[in-house]
């Protein structure tokens, strides 16, 4: 199809997609079946005006969509590699107490889970200079990037993070090249290979 | 032996072809350079099976450039042979119509004869004498729109015309696939992109006949599957709450209920009590009068009776006061003469007085008859004379008299001498003074028969002379006289006062004889007194006996009296409540509460029966009525607080009954509702327990639905991995789950087995279940889904992927089998995805062998290309393979030959490959 074919009037959460999209958040079939049936349904449609505009729109089957931009800019780099930090140190506590990496939708994120991170990641909050406050603050950006939700009183992941997953287990399988190259990871083992 | 299938395409005139015959019942290599029209070759198959021009794909070629391509004039042909089991052989052919590059459809029976389609003169038919020229071959010529076309060759065509032959070529399992046939038919022919999605599409529609068309509405089961239990439990709760009001409405509703009874028996009583009033009335208030007359004649009779007694008491009472009076004067007159022996002792006494008494009297009578008293008188009298005859002597020479008659005349002096008095014409010269002139001249201011003093004017004819002047001596004489005479009165007096005494003792003694003669009177009285005492006290106890019994019969006229007062006061009474009853009854008459609403269908009301009511009397008529009135009101007033209460209780949630005919049944209902609140307890958790049941039972549904997707997708693996293609140690598409999705609905499909199964499941302690944060959030993700999706479908709980896995590395999934591989790998997993889908399709029981199209087929080495020519094969389908180069795999290898800038296949430059050992 082509983008000349496009209806606008057949998109009606467009300007809501594009302006979700362009601030950098991630849609989750989860968290907003509505907009993600929406952007499901007109799939084409959409890749096709956004690509004419300049971006990249990405779609994960896993249940999840982005604008894909090749370069951070440096304005949100630092938040993200402290959500990567984030992440990092999440799926490290869970593998540690067990847990199903792909299960991470199942995980509360709540005070309590915040103080085992802190505990397990001592060292390198401190030199990420990150309290229990800045975690808040960390998940809270999660969320607006639609990586997280906020549920009563704790987080909740949303297939989104899938990205960083991805990433943290490609690192893994380049243990040994990437070791040095990457602050972020320490000399734990990184998740094991996952079930499926 | 020869298959049933496409046999030969054949182009005449068109897509720059002056003439090509490629055989299609068996696979090819058509060998060309690049851009000498392979694709175009294959492309105009699309006319001949894809048929809906919007379905047709030339790439990036506009349609009506294609069209004016492959139809530049009516002598344009696009002619396919067909081997068809029912028909045998048919030729199915697209001609041009020249105008606009049009073209339309024909079939025929018979042999594709492309000398069939040359004019005598060598050129080829044209359209319009097509029809005409076939029939002259013995060839007739069926034509067709596109759409007849279509279903004419899939199968969808309802009815032929006479004689028509059979030309389905796609003989479908269901023809309702025609569509997602001819999809994959458009995919398989071109091998375009080919994503999980598309394949999911297909393999969705292919399956679909096996998978629950259910497309579920997850909010509206769950409400639907709750909104009973959820309504019949806020029904519940509301009882429960409003139970203390329901008791109160209940209470209301059986004082209404009996009350209703109660006036329902009344009625017809006070009705026919109100009939027979009036008479009754007057004939109490005749009988009241009557006895109020008789009774005032009692008081009148007894009024006149006690006054008589009065009287007699009266009587009665003086007699016995003269007869009390009596004894006491006997007592009197007893103690009197208590030392009287007897009369004679009195009369002796008696005697002896009236003895004394007459001497005395004698004596006194002898004595002179003259009074002491004028005795005095005289003597005083004398004595005054005597001393006046004194002082005239005395003045004998010189007095007044004298004096006067010296100086007056004798006229004068004697009008003087009767005016003054002895006395004072006798004083002597130093007691008086005379003026002689001035009394002369007062003198003469009257006449003789006057005398006039200052202011005092005096008749003298009455008067006497006053002083008549004597001679000494005879003073003297008449002084002797007097003297004497004064002497005689002295004695005379003594003998006088003698006399008095006497008398004094005569009176005494006649006072005496009274006293006496009193006190015989009175002893005598005694005596009568005496005598008659015995029969007085006889009396005087017979009238006190007479007077206690007046007394008593007083008093019981009293008490009788009082009696007839009450009587009288009583029937008054009577006559005043019966008057006061019939002014109530009259007034209750013309206002009777009964009249209006619930009173005219009393009767066809909820009521208790008013039993054991004793019939009345009129007399209570006027109180019944009261008490009838009275309760009307009280009726209307229960009716009015129940409408209340069930307004609150309608208002407090409990509406379950509210659309009852009628509020006497509502109230039933609620009444009886609210006894059976246990019942209804285990009742809702009953229906709670279905619900949740029931809610999932959709959701089952979906499940197996999922599972059968599975379970046909696993066929589907097995169809395709049947071979090996090319470098892949597995190629699967497998389903994905959704995990979200699928773990939600097991998350409630469990709970619900839970349920369904267990004991321990209370509705109201199942605060646990409702309130369960996964279930809750199971539960929210399946309604956002849904809401999203307008229902859920099976189709939802998966996405398809690719699993790739080569030779020594492990499985990789892949939504898009393009980056999966090499380009030959992707291609002929392409291939073989494509055919094993359209294989799904098609009638098993009626194989076609159809054709399938690979270009750049020299990606493929030959073993694969052996490879898929065989798997191609399976399915029914003869693979052509595209390449600059010929391949010797293929049973054909056709050359495209190009001549005066027109390509060109003929029959003759065919190359069929047969290998040596077969050959052997």
């Amino acid at each position: 199809m082509s983008a000349a074919s496009v209806n606008l009037d057949k998109l009606p959460s467009l300007d809501e997609l594009f302006r979700r999209f362009n601030s950098g958040r991630h849609l989750n079939r989860v968290a907003e079946p509505a907009l993600w049936v929406e952007l499901e349904n007109n799939r084409e449609a959409y890749q096709a005006l956004f690509s004419a505009l300049g971006y990249e729109l990405r779609f994960d089957e896993r249940g999840f969509a982005w604008f894909h931009a090749e370069e951070a800019s440096s304005n949100t780099s630092k938040t993200t590699r402290q959500l990567a930090l984030l992440f990092m140190m999440i799926f490290d506590t869970q593998a540690d107490a067990g847990k199903a990496l792909l299960r991470f939708d199942e995980w509360r994120l709540d005070a309590a889970f915040l103080q085992q991170l802190m505990e397990q990641h001592q060292s390198l909050l401190e030199a990420e200079g990150l309290g229990e406050e800045g975690l808040r603050s960390l998940l809270d950006a999660a969320a607006r990037f639609g990586f997280a939700r906020v549920e009563a009183g704790h987080w909740r992941l949303l297939p989104a993070v899938c990205r960083y997953l991805d990433h943290f287990e490609a690192l893994a399988d380049h243990h040994q090249e990437r070791a040095h190259a990457d602050p972020l990871h320490d000399d734990d083992e990184p998740a094991d290979e996952d079930e499926t | 032996m020869m298959q049933f299938g496409f046999q030969r395409l054949v182009l005449l005139g068109s897509a720059g072809y002056q003439r090509a015959e490629l055989p299609l019942d068996d696979s090819v290599s058509l060998i060309a350079p690049n851009n000498t029209g392979k694709t175009s070759l294959i492309n105009a198959l699309q006319f001949l099976l894809i048929i809906d021009r919007r379905r047709m794909d030339f790439g990036a070629h506009e349609f009506d450039k294609t069209r004016r391509f492959y139809f530049p004039n009516n002598s344009a042909f696009i002619l396919l042979e067909v081997s068809l089991p029912q028909s045998g052989t048919v030729v199915l052919g697209c001609v041009g119509k020249g105008v606009g590059h049009d073209y339309e459809y024909f079939a025929y029976q018979g042999q594709l004869v492309v000398e069939d389609y040359r004019l005598p003169d060598g050129r080829l038919v044209a359209q319009p004498q097509l029809i005409e020229h076939l029939a002259r071959q013995d060839r007739l010529v069926y034509r067709y729109t596109p759409t007849e076309f279509a279903e004419l060759v899939y199968g969808g065509r309802r009815q032929r015309a006479q004689g028509e032959p059979d030309f389905t070529v796609f003989k479908l399992e269901n023809p309702s696939d025609a569509r997602a046939f001819r999809q994959v038919l458009t995919r398989t022919l071109r091998l375009d992109k080919l994503n999980s999605r598309d394949v999911k599409e297909y393999l969705l529609q292919i399956f679909k006949r096996d998978l629950p068309d259910a497309n579920i509405d997850f909010k509206q089961e769950w409400d639907k599957a709750f909104a009973e239990v959820n309504a019949d439990r806020a029904q519940y709760e509301a009882a429960q709450k409003q139970k203390r009001r329901i008791a109160e409405l209940e209470a209301r509703y059986d004082q209404l209920r009996a009350l209703r009874g109660k006036l329902l028996d009344w009625r017809p009583r006070i009705d026919q009590g109100l009939a027979d009033w009036h008479v009754w009335y007057e004939q109490q208030k005749a009988e009241l009068s009557t006895a109020e007359k008789r009774l005032r004649e009692q008081e009148r009779q007894q009024t006149r009776q006690d006054r008589e007694l009065t009287e007699q008491r009266m009587g009665h009472r003086q007699h016995l006061k003269e007869l009390e009076g009596k004894a006491w004067e006997q007592q009197q007159l007893a103690e009197q003469f208590t030392l009287v022996t007897g009369r004679g002792m009195l009369e002796q006494q008696a005697q002896a007085i009236q003895q004394a008494l007459e001497s005395q009297i004698t004596l006194v009578n002898q004595a002179s008859s003259r009074s002491a008293q004028s005795i005095r008188s005289e003597i005083e009298r004398n004595q005054q004379e005597l001393s006046a005859l004194e002082r005239t002597l005395a003045n004998l020479d010189d007095n007044l008299y004298l004096t006067l008659g010296k100086h007056l005349s004798d006229a004068e002096l004697q009008r003087l001498n009767r005016v003054l008095s002895r006395g004072a014409l006798t004083l002597g010269r130093d007691q008086f003074q005379l003026d002689p002139a001035a009394l002369r001249s007062v003198l003469a201011d009257s006449n003789d028969h006057q005398l006039q003093l200052a202011g005092l004017t005096l008749q003298l004819d009455e008067l006497s002379e006053q002083h008549h002047q004597l001679s000494r001596s005879e003073l003297q004489s008449q002084l002797e006289d007097l003297r004497q005479r004064q002497e005689a009165l002295s004695e005379q007096m003594t003998a006088a006062d003698a006399m008095e005494s006497a008398r004094a003792r005569k009176q005494q003694l006649e006072q005496e004889r009274a006293a006496i003669e009193a006190d015989l009177e009175c002893f005598d009285r005694l005596t009568e007194l005496a005598a008659d005492a015995a029969e007085r006290d006889a009396e005087i106890q017979s009238l006190n006996d007479t007077l206690a019994g007046i007394e008593e019969r007083l008093s019981e006229s009293e008490a009788r009296a009082e009696q007839l007062r009450k009587e009288l006061y009583d029937v008054q009474q009577q006559q005043n409540r019966l008057s006061d009853k019939n002014h109530r009854i009259a007034r209750v008459r013309d206002a009777r509460g009964d009249d209006g609403e619930p009173f005219s269908y009393l009767a066809d009301l909820d009521h208790q029966p008013w039993l054991g009511e004793p019939e009345w009397s009129l007399d209570d008529l006027a109180d019944r009525l009261d008490e009838y009135q009275r309760d009307c009101r009280r009726l209307l007033e229960l009716g009015s607080q129940l409408h209340t209460g069930l307004a609150e209780l309608h208002a407090a949630g409990l509406t379950k009954f509210q659309f009852s005919d009628d509020r006497d049944t509502e109230l039933q209902r609620i009444i009886r509702f609210s006894h059976q609140l246990d019942q209804e307890f285990e009742a809702l958790e009953k229906k709670a327990r279905s619900a949740v049941v029931n809610v999932t039972a959709s959701l089952r549904e979906l499940r197996d639905g999922l599972l059968a997707f599975k379970g046909k997708m696993r066929e589907f693996n097995r169809l395709i991995g049947h071979r090996r293609l090319s470098d892949l140690k597995t190629f699967r598409i497998e389903p994905a789950d959704e995990p979200q999705l699928v773990e939600a609905i097991e998350t409630l499909i469990d709970t619900a087995s839970r349920v369904d199964s267990g004991d321990s499941f209370e509705l109201f302690n199942h605060g646990s279940l409702l309130d369960d944060a996964d279930l809750d959030r199971a539960k929210q993700r399946l309604i956002e889904e849904g809401n999203a999706r307008r229902g859920l479908k099976v189709a939802d709980l998966f996405r398809l992927v690719f699993v790739v896995g080569k030779v020594d590395q492990p499985d990789e999934e892949f939504d898009d089998i393009d980056s999966a591989a090499s380009n030959g790998t992707v291609l002929m997993a392409k291939l073989v995805t494509g055919l094993a889908m359209l294989y799904l399709m098609q009638d098993k029981r009626h194989p076609v062998r159809t054709l399938c199209y690979l270009d750049e087929a020299l990606s493929l080495d030959a073993h694969n290309q052996r490879s898929l020519i065989d798997t191609a094969s399976e399915f029914g389908f003869a693979l052509i393979f595209a390449s600059p180069a010929p391949l010797t795999t293929a049973r054909y290898c056709v050359p495209i030959l190009s001549q005066d800038g027109k390509n060109h296949i003929s029959r003759q430059s065919w190359q069929i490959l047969e290998s040596l050992e077969e050959e052997a």
